[in-house]
């Protein structure tokens, strides 16, 4: 049997990586940083409660189901509301306006939602977990092993997409010069919606997979957002890998450093866990803006040795 | 009798969310940096009265205890004092003011700095995570505001007797429309056509010599310290601090939809929104009686939706708000003869 504790950080590092691939995209694409996707991530979660206690069927045959809807509502989000708008020459800043408030609409339905099973499925809606739907291998909860062959499978079919597919190189274009890659032929605005399509998607995953080991609640993925924020601000914003590293390594520090320090501090640390991404923000920010693919590794690595 | 206490409430709720609007509005409608945290300012000014005010008193009384668990007898005691002494309740009240007004300031400038000079995106995020931070510590570390459970703040106008609830809305009040001449007067005078032009085209503000990350750190201070005062202010006025209440839901978005109803970079028309938002809130929660029965959910969900709806629909049709944004002319050529000549 598996520590408790590692199995937080295994599952939660790895889940925050792909939420935090999705929102880079988002961002990489269409430079929207997107206040309403952990909400998305919440509807996975709704959708795998309602797949366990209301249609009685595993929650790993209704994962796409999870992928399709969140990645359908963020595909309404940019196609109805942010592309017309972008069109009328409204700012980014009333962009970023725009996500915020949808998030409310999205928390709104949701608790709506989590009302609706609770007084009429008299089921526990508003915190729960599912871990006992979960399937066990060799011992281990499903979740452990599931979610990082995920988050791997992700980063290899998306990388694989990038760079062998000729979409995926329309994609690249575009995300490099815009204007430039619509002047070859291709189409930039399918491109966006593709890209938000399949952010939507990874947060819909990722939070199907979050009740299988994380207590849920209507705003968990709200709260998650901030952590989502300091990973692909530490990652760099304009690198797909530099996402999952950044998600890796801010979801470890927030469970493994939480629970490092209260040893040495006592357990009343444990509370302060929100914290932890608003450090890695501030220290990202103060220190290197561009994060950990932005910095130069090699110069600053031979810079030393010269001076040695 | 309760349709004064009834004009009372919003009387306050609008004095609270007229300060907070127009701070909003001087940081984001004028100087054009999206602020996400607004609340963060506004529970600065909230702890600050949880924390100086009862703990000066009560070494003032030399009361021996705890200020946190023995909270409800200590304040008790105190607020019995306080009746007795209109001076000292003032002079109280308006040390915690300027007391608030000084952590605005910090809070403002300690939540910009990391960010001010990569973008707005990242300065929106930072804002927002900070915001949320500062409401964790105090959900957490007790002696700050009681932990999750709150702390009740000395009452300031328990000299007032009966009329405590008139002179604080009152007072609320008119601390929002001293402030609507404040903002007012800042945002018209030169340095508002200086915040607009930051706003508008940073590149061509920089090439005339404006110091942008200055203007905006400056700007970002300013606003807070009035957030902070509204945030004092609500504390005094609620006469208790639970850092849980304080949402971004209620204290950031919602002072978003009012200055995008109203006019953004229009103070007149903050004050319109405000007053509409806060007739329409007042509305709804009129009629939530009477729609619960026949819905299987919480009214205040379809609220939050409500709002959120009408956030978009403005940017959509109306981004200009009810009263849109002054242009602010050129003077006439015959004017600037006049002056050329004296």
């Amino acid at each position: 049997m598996v520590e408790p504790i590692v199995i937080d950080g295994i599952v939660y590092a790895t889940l925050l990586a792909c939420m935090t691939i999705g929102f880079t995209l988002i961002l990489m694409s269409t430079k929207i940083w997107n206040f309403a996707y952990g909400s998305l991530a919440t509807a996975g979660a709704y959708i795998s409660l309602t797949a366990a206690e209301v249609w009685k069927l595993s929650i790993y045959s209704q994962l796409l189901t999870a992928f399709v809807l969140s990645g359908i509502v963020s595909f309404v989000l940019y196609r109805f509301l942010v592309r017309p708008l972008s069109q009328r020459g409204i700012s980014l800043d009333g962009l970023f306006v725009l996500t915020f408030a949808f998030n409310f609409v999205l928390l709104g339905f949701l608790n709506i939602y989590a009302d609706y099973l609770t007084n009429v499925f008299k089921l526990r809606a508003r915190l729960f977990f599912l871990r006992g739907a979960d399937i066990q291998i060799f011992g281990t909860p499903g979740v452990v092993i599931i979610s990082p062959l995920l988050a791997v499978s992700i980063i290899v079919v998306l990388h694989l997409f990038l760079t062998r597919t000729k979409f995926g190189t329309a994609m690249r274009a575009t995300i490099e010069n815009p204007p430039l890659a619509g002047s070859v032929g291709v189409n930039v605005n399918l491109v966006y919606s593709v890209s938000w399509f399949l952010a939507g998607g990874l947060a819909g995953l990722a939070g199907a997979l979050l009740p299988l080991w994380i207590l849920c609640y209507p705003n968990i993925g709200d709260v998650i957002m901030l952590s989502v924020f300091a990973a692909s601000i530490l990652g760099g914003i304009h690198s797909i890998y530099g996402a999952v590293i950044g998600g890796i390594i801010a979801g470890l520090a927030e469970v493994w450093g939480t629970s490092a320090l209260s040893g040495v501090f006592g357990s009343g640390v444990i509370q302060y866990r929100p914290l932890i991404p608003l450090i890695i923000v501030v220290v990202i920010f103060l220190t290197a803006p561009e994060g950990i693919t932005g910095i130069e590794w090699r110069g600053k690595l031979t810079k030393r040795m010269r001076k040695v | 009798m309760a349709a004064i206490d009834f004009l009372l409430d919003m009387l306050a709720t609008v004095g609270v969310y007229l300060m907070l609007t127009l701070s909003l509005n001087l940081d984001s409608g004028y100087c054009g940096i999206p602020n996400f945290g607004k609340v963060l300012a506004m529970i600065a000014g909230a702890f600050v009265v949880a924390f100086f005010p009862g703990r000066i008193l009560a070494t003032m009384l030399g009361m021996s205890g705890d200020f946190v668990t023995d909270n409800a007898s200590m304040i008790f005691q105190i607020n019995s004092f306080l009746a007795s002494n209109f001076l000292i309740s003032t002079a109280l009240f308006i040390a915690t003011i300027i007391v608030a007004i000084g952590f605005g300031m910090i809070v403002g400038y300690v939540s910009t700095r990391p960010a001010v000079k990569i973008g707005s995106g990242p300065l929106a995020i930072t804002l927002l995570v900070m915001g949320e931070g500062l409401r964790v510590i105090g959900t957490n570390y007790a002696p700050l505001a009681g932990g999750s459970i709150g702390i009740s703040a000395p009452d300031v106008f328990a000299w007032a007797g009966g009329d405590r609830f008139l002179v604080v809305s009152v007072v609320v009040f008119v601390f929002s429309v001293a402030i609507f001449f404040f903002v007012n007067r800042l945002t018209n005078a030169p340095l508002g056509r200086m915040l607009r032009a930051v706003r508008d085209n940073e590149i061509a503000a920089e090439s005339l010599g404006i110091d942008i990350v200055g203007v905006k750190l400056k700007t970002m201070m300013v606003s807070s310290a009035i957030a902070a005062v509204a945030g004092a202010l609500y504390a005094f006025y609620s006469g208790a601090v639970i850092s849980t209440a304080y949402t971004r839901a209620s204290w950031t978005f919602i002072p978003w939809a009012m200055m995008l109803l109203g006019g953004v970079a229009n103070n007149v028309g903050v004050v319109t929104g405000v007053f509409t938002f806060v007739f329409l809130r007042k509305l709804i929660v009129m009629y939530k009686a009477e729609l619960t029965p026949y819905l299987p959910f919480d009214v205040l969900w379809l609220e939050l939706i409500l709002y959120g709806v009408m956030v978009i629909l403005i940017l959509m049709y109306r981004p200009e708000g009810l009263i849109p944004e002054k242009r602010t002319p050129t003077l006439k050529m015959s004017t600037l003869k006049k002056m050329q000549k004296t």
